[in-house]
């Protein structure tokens, strides 16, 4: 397939002078742009060696968050051609390693409502009227 | 081509236990580490640390008092001449002769290789605006290290060692000489080790960082997982916290009644579960850029 329209150039945000690792900070930002729609099912990303030269970044890097994005099924590899954000994907995965994935976000959350003397109750109720709000 | 056997994965650089003595001084200490092909290792340390003395050994410059270090599977005190060839070395002084132009010095370098590879100096010596009818005398320390640089990698070598390349180089050319280190180790049977005070370089480009501290090797891994194993974590707790936590991996620790702020390494995240649940505390993780990972190690 011929790539008439080249990805569009820096759609990420690297700090390779921040704490959190590069591959780490582009696993977030590719999370983040196809839960807002920015990269759509089937988008193209730029290639690793495309990032790590527009960003002046260690490939290997790049390539460990192009990997872990895989494995977490978000991206596809295809042969000799970009890889692309698959398909939107309920049941890809069972409803425990959706969970799982979840976890951390839970977890600083429930820091915070002890921090803050929220009940369970108090959360779960502000959680689903959240959920159905972005659901209408 | 004697040596293809190796090219598929066998370290680069193997080094074991290697100390070195000078009078009666231990410069390098109980140092062993790998560098595999295709790898961009920055090697960080205060001066004086033993950077420099370590780039020595691996080099064959000097031999180590114990231990082994062996380049390409060969002694690197004993490097026969094929394997020498095969490395480039920016050293920290350049030798360049201030007699010659810049022309002249390549010329004599392309001269004394077959494996020169002339297009890729040609497009450098345009990208880098490097001088080359002027003598080398009257050139700038930035352009004298951009010469030393197109001498060390003219001949294509596997092993690309830099002794604090970019410390004469502005902004602009220094970006430039991290995207040639980047397309340098593109190729997997291909490595660049440098040393550097410029943290932020190295945290751009290099894969594996090395830290050095008097003399011993006090991190040799991936500069990812680095950023990942050491964390500032604050502790705010209802009473006053002991002063000693008793905690594995503490690199500091500053202790102010109910509240403490600590590094530790070999942090991961179920620590701050852990430690909130011990103490009682409100717990609060911040992630440190490498100079400040580096300034920790050093406190």
């Amino acid at each position: 397939m011929d790539r008439d329209v080249p990805p569009p150039p820096r759609i990420f945000t690297l700090e390779p002078a921040s704490g959190v690792p590069i591959y780490r900070q582009l696993i977030e930002q590719v999370r983040r742009l196809v839960a807002s729609g920015h990269l759509a099912p089937g988008a193209e990303l730029p290639s690793v060696r495309e990032v790590a030269a527009e960003y002046t970044v260690n490939p290997t890097t790049i390539s460990k968050a192009y990997g872990l994005l895989e494995l977490e099924g978000l991206v596809q590899r295809h042969r000799g051609k970009p890889m692309t954000i698959a398909p939107l994907r309920r049941s890809q995965h069972s409803l425990a390693q959706r969970l799982r994935q979840i976890e951390p976000q839970v977890e600083s959350l429930v820091l915070a409502a002890r921090q803050l003397d929220v009940r369970a109750v108090d959360l779960t109720h502000l959680i689903e009227r959240k959920m159905q709000e972005q659901d209408t | 081509m004697m040596y293809d056997a190796d090219a598929g994965g066998a370290p680069v650089i193997r080094v074991r236990d290697l100390g070195k003595v000078i009078g009666a001084k231990a410069i390098l200490s109980n140092i062993s580490v790998d560098v595999e092909p295709g790898s961009i290792v920055g090697l960080l340390g205060k001066n004086g640390a033993g950077k420099t003395s370590l780039l020595d050994v691996l080099l064959g410059f000097s031999p180590p008092s114990s231990g082994s270090c062996r380049v390409f599977g060969e002694d690197s005190f004993h490097l026969p001449a094929a394997a020498k060839r095969r490395i480039g070395f920016v050293p920290q002084q350049d030798e360049l002769l201030d007699s010659l132009t810049g022309a002249q010095q390549l010329a004599l370098n392309a001269a004394l290789h077959t494996a020169w590879d002339e297009p890729l100096i040609a497009r450098l010596v345009r990208e880098w605006e490097v001088p080359l009818d002027r003598r080398i005398q009257v050139l700038s320390g930035g352009e004298r290290q951009k010469i030393a640089t197109l001498l060390a990698i003219g001949h294509q070598p596997d092993l690309l060692v830099l002794d604090e390349p970019a410390s004469s180089l502005d902004p602009v050319a220094r970006r430039q000489f991290l995207r040639e280190l980047l397309d340098i180790a593109e190729s997997p049977t291909r490595t660049v080790l440098f040393s550097t005070h410029i943290v932020s370089d190295l945290e751009r480009v290099a894969g594996q960082v090395w830290i050095v501290r008097d003399g011993r090797l006090v991190w040799a891994g991936e500069l990812d997982t680095l950023k990942e194993s050491v964390a500032r974590v604050t502790l705010v707790a209802h009473a006053d916290l002991p002063s000693h936590l008793g905690l594995e991996g503490l690199v500091s620790q500053r202790t102010d009644g109910r509240c403490v702020q600590l590094v530790l390494t070999g942090w991961h995240d179920e620590r701050q579960r852990e430690l909130a649940d011990r103490w009682g505390a409100e717990v609060t993780v911040e992630r440190l850029s490498l100079e400040e990972i580096f300034l920790e190690l050093h406190s």
